[in-house]
């Protein structure tokens, strides 16, 4: 039985909203202590609503509500310090990032690693640096978390310390095994790209490359094979934005 | 209370306005009814009509009766300027401003990825052959001052820009007579960053 309760000014971020009656909303958050949390938002959408410029995404939240976590209702939000927004090119990569969260993390389970990881994956998608490596990082962080941890660094089985100049093959679900014989170019991994994604250091592009292929496998195993939509909507303006 | 079918049809029928719950819908039905049997007939041939015959511009997506739009076809409009909004309430909204005297696209909606709201939802495809017609000096990205609007924007900017054409996106601040002290904090430094010089 889920205990009702009330949480004040829970540190929190806003992951996915949807209109709900005429002038209210149904709010997914992602929350430090209490983990992710549904909550009703009665009158937020009402044009006088001061609570409309603060229930954004990507902005620090501190959230107030009482009852279950799983369709509570929402008493308050305000902003929690400093917010840098992201760039707009970069907000198709932050929604990637909370579909991901709505779809994997499950309710009402404190996950403070998690929260802290997706605040710095924020914080470094809105700046100077390159947008691949925190969401690689992130995805990464999220899986170890999850209870999906990969072993990068040695191979399924055996154990062994994997060899930078080697090929390897993952299977999602079991791990790393080594290349026996020449693999063709990209159907496997460079030891020293998975030690790269290992140590959470992705320099080169290459490296990058890599991760990105292996997360993505590691991903869509436990995804069941459901897609992301935010993935389909990004290939589609990718492909508007490519054509001619 | 337990009303005869037809009159419970009625109310059941009017609750699919918006903001208008049992009370209110009771309270339409019985003046509808008691006071303006004629108002009432009206009411329903205007709304079976509507329903029947109003579609979206072939042009700007805005609702009409025709092909195209009283403002896609107004010849006093400036076919050289385009704004995008997000929906008909936008355009409305821009109308009564008084300030804007050229064309319009409505994109019936923003960017919503984690809903599967991609380009082909939004009509980018008719947007796109609406720039390729040429003639167009600057384009308006009016929509809304969200996080999804901002991505939206962002991304109907770069096929407009790709096309040569000045694309612009409205300024976001302090509203008129309001108060610096009770502006929330992401509404200021929005007017900060935004702001222009005295010339």
């Amino acid at each position: 039985m889920t205990v009702r309760q009330r949480v004040l000014l829970e540190p929190a971020w806003l992951l996915h909203h949807r209109p709900w009656s005429d002038s209210s909303r149904i709010l997914e958050l992602l929350t430090r202590d209490h983990g992710r949390v549904t909550l009703f938002a009665r009158g937020v959408r009402r044009g006088q609503s001061a609570l409309k410029a603060v229930l954004q995404p990507f902005v620090p939240l501190s959230v107030s509500w009482s009852g279950r976590a799983d369709g509570g209702t929402f008493a308050g939000a305000e902003l929690a310090g400093e917010c840098r927004p992201l760039p707009p090119g970069r907000i198709m990569s932050g929604f990637y990032l909370n579909e991901l969260l709505l779809r994997l993390l499950p309710r009402e389970e404190a996950q403070p690693e998690i929260f802290g990881a997706y605040s710095v994956a924020l914080e470094a998608l809105a700046g100077p640096g390159g947008e691949q490596e925190p969401l690689r990082l992130f995805e990464k962080l999220l899986l170890d978390q999850l209870g999906y941890g990969l072993d990068l660094a040695h191979e399924a089985g055996v154990g062994e310390p994997l060899a930078e100049d080697r090929y390897y093959h993952f299977r999602p679900g079991h791990g790393i095994f080594r290349a026996v014989a020449e693999p063709s170019p990209g159907s496997a991994y460079l030891g020293a790209d998975l030690l790269a994604l290992a140590a959470g250091r992705l320099e080169t592009a290459q490296a990058l490359r890599s991760a990105r292929q292996l997360l993505r496998e590691a991903l869509a195993h436990c995804l069941e094979g459901r897609g992301l939509r935010s993935r389909d909507v990004m290939l589609a303006l990718r492909r508007l934005e490519g054509d001619e | 209370m337990k009303y005869s079918p037809t009159l419970a049809r009625l109310i059941e029928a009017l609750r699919v306005l918006p903001g208008v719950g049992q009370k209110s819908a009771q309270r339409m039905a019985f003046h509808l009814l008691e006071r303006d049997r004629e108002g009432a007939l009206g009411l329903s041939a205007a709304l079976a009509d509507a329903a029947r015959d109003v579609g979206q511009c072939r042009r700007c997506r805005m609702l009409t009766d025709g092909e195209l739009c009283v403002i896609c076809t107004a010849p006093a409009r400036d076919a050289g300027l385009l704004c995008v909004v997000e929906s008909p309430a936008d355009v409305a909204a821009v109308e009564q401003s008084g300030g804007y005297r050229g064309r319009y696209f409505v994109l019936m909606g923003h960017l919503s990825p984690i809903d599967g709201i991609g380009p082909a939802e939004l009509g980018v495809e008719q947007f796109e052959a609406l720039l390729a017609e040429g003639g167009l000096r600057e384009v308006i990205l009016a929509t809304n001052p969200t996080v999804e609007g901002e991505a939206t924007a962002h991304f109907l900017g770069e096929l407009v820009a790709r096309r040569g054409i000045k694309a612009s996106r409205i300024a976001h601040g302090v509203p008129v007579g309001g108060e610096l002290e009770y502006v929330d904090g992401g509404t200021l430094a929005h007017a900060l960053a935004g702001r222009q010089v005295i010339s």
